[in-house]
């Protein structure tokens, strides 16, 4: 079986081909804002020479198309109909957009406090209809809970105002809490559906030989895939899927897939650190971040760094004490090195000073460097690796204050407090272009392994050909009030059995919903869906027990394909 | 988000599997609503809210507060270690300068724990705030002058304990009424030992007290006198059992009243005592109190349920407040006039002798002890504690405390004392702890 990943980048889109755990053939052309059904076809051509028409194929596409439409706040206008109940007032969340607030109140157990009304629903739809906005997001808070007001709310819309075509409520969104992240994440899906709509349908009709392409999946910021259907209800997931897909990439590649390792991705303007703990990649702890927007889309934990090939480098005052200059690299970028025709020195004109790479005129980069020599009282190779060991020790500084900010994230239990595991790294899983002369001295200087992978520029294209579905669900079972929620399945229901619904039954249960969710992704084992959190407690009302709450997340066992790079075909344009 | 006007360091830790028994008020139970509600509303979203691991407390930070018997490690659990721990991180956090304000959102509590630990008593083994406050003199300077302001329903009766006879702590409690509520103390002529006469501040409140009286209690009598005092840190234990739905108590307190209270007092350090109504309550008081700590807007922050009818204050409370109000201004403002041979004697030792019950775990405790009344400095102490466990024998100890600032005179004789203890057969245990060299024998 033959899987092309694709990554449609801000400014090139990648493609590589997979054949069973194989790259076959990469490829690289601009991409085309105005036109992306055409440079994807176009990319796709830079491979199917290799591609023998026959076997199946499937298409895994990572795309930027979310991610600029929103950061360029290009988004449709969005109308959003707020439930807060009472707690903090929604002007003072800072969230960048208009809400309009309803009457209305859930708790954090989701019983109704104050109902909504329906007239006062109407006239909001009204006023948003008559601006002629098409997108609508419903949220209420704790609608993880009780997502009753929420529906009722679509309803009325529904049934009255067909004007609006896309409507996103929040609790399909995430089973996790976080009224402010969950009125963002529902604003934001709701902005972009459109956008997102006529992707599919462009890509739908791009043919491979005349021939339907097969099943299209696209890649999340959790480095996971869902299908092009889901893509049209939960856009927003799509974002950040870039970065993910090289970190996914990364992870198809290592020699070290199974160890606690530290992904380090070098590239002109800024490092980025992923970390996989265990051969599992770490987690941003609530949620994407974009334009400001905090979300609850599952993403990727990775610390952005402004360090990279085309940093600028400072000299610093002498420290009086110590009495040596010191240098201080990025965070701003320099320009292009001056190896390239830049104008002033950079990390890379170092490590072509010292022969390190072979990139541009060497003589202009050691001219750029001397300048440096100078301010320093050093000599030119003196000068260059000063800057080379200053580089080194700002990227292993950055990767102790990962581990360092991970190992202090908060836990809630005794046990966990006295029993952290241990995550911190036995390598350093390398790629960018000035990989190969920072990484091994990083890891020389931390005492770890290291590796810098050779095909860093098809590393997200492999990566979105090498991921996995991922899908999670949220089950909330109170036997006290006989409800149980799974919101991302959109299923409140009531507990008939009070008595005999225990924590086997809250985890069976919530591994079947995930279940559910994942066999669309062509999930065909329960064997595949793991339980990652759960939470279990006695309700004590007047010294008697009166019931128990069960939280249990579970989701399809988060994976990657493991491939090698043998001999790649294809081309670029 | 609105970025906070203070930055504020929380220090939040339900402790979700540890429970004193299963269906104990102080349970795993107990923060899960707070957890759900504060995540909700997104607090530790807003610029200026972050959140840290608490630190375990050691035996050593431990022993500058407490005499555990037979020993730290035999009477606490690592529960109680990750409170005081965290306590100890509020703290740091603060006086470190990383945060403006900071909010010890856990539990175990500590407030009922006294000097001498023979078992729990009121949910309490340790004293999260004393072993705090010894942290700080010992951390940042022994003559930084610390205030305690509890305001938990019930008399802290354990920091009282503790602080009772020192100088450098002023401990203000408001609390429901002894006479109608545990652990029946708090009344208005407790007001310290000789070195610190005055320092200890009792306010009985009567039952029905809402957002009004204590608003005015802190306005007329708590503001008026931290201001006079002026502590270099202010630290407010904040129980919520104040409130209109707590099982335990009946007073009228709201979650918008625990946020102004929070306003007005500006506390640079808030650590959580009791409070068990965990849904009605615990979850929008703390909502509303964070608000209030960064300087945020807290008017929405309320519960579901309230209306003004429900905890409206009865004018005869109004008025009996004002009362109380007036007297201990009174007590105040001529606290320096009181002739304290009167009160202590005029001897070298003044003696005081207790019963102290432990309602948690069944233990009964007699207590004598000695404090040396000396011109020159708070004086060294000495206690003999006997505890009995049901119809079991009494275990006797003697220990010897050594205060800040203790002058050479006291030390002498206390460290003889403590010799002579040692000597002395019928003492299980015999313990010197001297906060001054932090040096702490037990044996």
């Amino acid at each position: 079986m033959y899987i092309i990943g694709i990554d449609v980048g801000g400014t090139n889109t990648d493609v590589a081909l997979i054949k069973d755990d194989v790259v076959v053939a990469t490829g690289k052309v601009p991409t085309d804002h105005d036109n992306l059904a055409e440079s994807t076809a176009a990319a796709l051509e830079c491979i199917l020479d290799t591609y023998s028409g026959q076997e199946s194929l499937k298409l895994h596409l990572s795309t930027t198309l979310c991610t600029n439409t929103i950061i360029e706040g290009k988004g449709e206008p969005t109308a959003v109909l707020a439930v807060p109940g009472p707690g903090m007032r929604i002007e003072d969340l800072g969230l960048g957009f208009a809400v309009q607030i309803l009457e209305g109140s859930v708790d954090h157990r989701g019983r109704e406090v104050a109902g909504i009304s329906i007239s006062e629903v109407h006239d909001a739809l009204k006023a948003a209809s008559a601006e002629g906005t098409a997108a609508l997001a419903i949220v209420g808070k704790f609608s993880h809970r009780n997502p009753a007001q929420e529906l009722a709310i679509e309803e009325v819309a529904k049934n009255a105002y067909p004007e609006f075509r896309h409507i996103t409520l929040g609790h399909r969104l995430s089973g996790r809490p976080n009224f402010p992240r969950r009125l963002s994440t529902s604003y934001l899906n709701a902005g972009v559906a459109k956008t997102q709509a006529r992707f599919v349908d462009m890509i739908q009709r791009v043919m491979v030989r005349g021939k339907d392409i097969g099943p299209v999946f696209v890649l999340k910021a959790d480095g996971g895939t869902m299908t092009l259907e889901d893509s049209l209800i939960r856009p927003v997931e799509t974002i950040l899927s870039g970065p993910a897909a090289s970190i996914m990439g990364a992870r198809a590649l290592t020699a070290y897939p199974k160890e606690n390792a530290v992904i380090v991705d070098i590239g002109g303007t800024t490092t980025d650190i992923a970390v996989q703990i265990g051969g599992e990649a770490v987690f941003q702890r609530q949620g994407a971040e974009i334009a400001g927007h905090r979300t609850l889309v599952p993403a990727l934990f990775a610390r952005s760094i402004g360090l990279g090939g085309d940093s600028e480098i400072r000299v610093l005052s002498e420290e009086a004490d110590s009495g040596t200059a010191r240098l201080e690299i990025g965070p701003k970028r320099a320009g292009i090195p001056a190896a390239l025709g830049g104008s002033r020195a950079t990390p890379t004109d170092a490590a072509v000073t010292l022969g390190l790479a072979s990139i541009g005129d060497v003589e202009r980069a050691r001219k750029a460097v001397a300048i440096i020599g100078v301010e320093l009282g050093y000599g030119i190779e003196e000068a260059a690796r000063a800057i080379i060991d200053a580089f080194t020790n700002k990227l292993t500084k950055e990767i102790e204050d990962t581990y360092a900010y991970l190992e202090s994230r908060p836990v809630y239990t005794v046990s966990e407090l006295l029993a952290s595991p241990d995550i911190r790294p036995k390598a350093i899983i390398g790629l960018g272009g000035p990989a190969h002369v920072f990484i091994p001295k990083a890891a020389e200087a931390i005492g770890l392994a290291w590796e810098v992978l050779p095909r860093y520029q098809e590393a997200n294209a492999i990566g979105s050909g090498a991921s996995r579905p991922t899908a999670a669900v949220t089950l909330h079972a109170d036997t006290a009030l006989g409800t149980i929620t799974v919101p991302e399945m959109d299923y409140v229901g009531k507990l008939r059995t009070k008595r005999l619904f225990d924590l086997e039954k809250a985890r069976t249960d919530a591994r079947q919903w995930a279940y559910k969710k994942g066999r669309s992704l062509g999930i065909t084992s329960l064997e595949d869906i793991v339980i990652i959190e759960e939470e279990s407690f006695n309700m004590v009302r007047g010294f008697y027990t009166t019931g128990r709450i069960f939280t249990i997340r579970a989701q399809v066992r988060p994976d990657v394909r493991r491939v090698r790079a043998a001999k790649i075909g294809g081309r670029s344009q | 988000m609105r970025e906070s006007k203070h930055k504020v360091g929380l220090i939040f830790f339900p402790a979700f599997d540890w429970a004193i028994s299963p269906d104990h008020p102080e349970r795993e139970e107990r923060l899960l609503y707070t957890r759900d509600q504060i995540m909700e509303e997104g607090l530790f979203d807003i610029p200026g809210i972050e959140e840290f691991r608490p630190a375990i407390a050691s035996d050593a930070q431990i022993n500058r507060t407490h005499i555990c018997v037979p020993s730290t490690s035999e009477v606490i659990t690592e529960s109680h270690r990750i409170a005081a721990g965290g306590t100890i991180t509020a703290a740091d956090l603060v006086l470190n300068g990383e945060v403006d304000r900071s909010f010890a959102l856990l539990r175990p509590p500590g407030h009922h724990a006294m000097r001498v630990v023979h078992g729990s008593r009121g949910f309490c083994v340790v004293n999260n705030e004393a072993i705090m406050v010894e942290h700080i003199r010992h951390t940042y300077g022994p003559n930084l002058r610390i205030a305690i302001v509890d305001t938990d329903a019930h008399h802290g009766d354990g920091t009282q304990d503790i602080f009772y006879n020192d100088p450098g702590v002023l401990h203000i409690s408001l609390h429901q009424d002894g006479r109608t509520l545990y652990p029946g103390s708090g009344f208005m002529n407790e007001r310290g030992g000789p070195a610190a006469y005055g320092q200890t501040i009792n306010v009985p409140l009567p039952p029905g007290t809402g957002d009004e009286g204590i608003l005015y209690v802190l306005e007329h009598l708590v503001l008026p006198i931290l201001a006079e005092f002026e502590p270099d840190v202010i630290v407010n234990a904040a129980g919520q059992d104040n409130h209109y739905t707590d099982p335990l108590t009946n007073m009228n307190f709201t979650a918008q009243g625990y946020a102004r209270l929070t306003e007005l007092l500006s506390p640079d350090i808030v650590v959580l005592e009791g409070g068990y109504s965990i849904e009605g309550a615990l979850p929008y008081v703390n909502a509303g109190l964070i608000l209030a700590l960064a300087g945020l807007d807290y008017s929405a922050a309320r519960e579901p349920d309230w209306s003004e009818d429900k905890v409206k204050q009865s004018p005869r409370v109004t008025e009996a407040v004002k009362g109380i109000v007036g007297q201990l201004q009174r007590m105040w403002s001529t606290r320096h006039d009181v002739d304290l041979g009167a009160v202590f004697g005029t001897g070298r030792v003044f003696e005081r002798r207790r019963q102290i019950y432990y309602d948690t775990d069944g233990i009964m405790e007699e207590q004598l002890e000695h404090i040396r009344l000396c011109p020159n400095c708070s004086g060294w102490r000495s206690i003999y504690s006997g505890a009995t466990r049901g119809l079991g024998r009494a275990t006797l100890i003697a220990a010897v405390l050594i205060p800040w600032h203790c002058c050479p005179q006291c030390r002498r004789e206390a460290e003889n004392r403590h010799d002579a203890n040692a000597a002395e057969s019928r003492f299980r245990h015999v313990y010197l702890q001297d906060v001054e060299k932090d040096v702490f024998i037990g044996s």
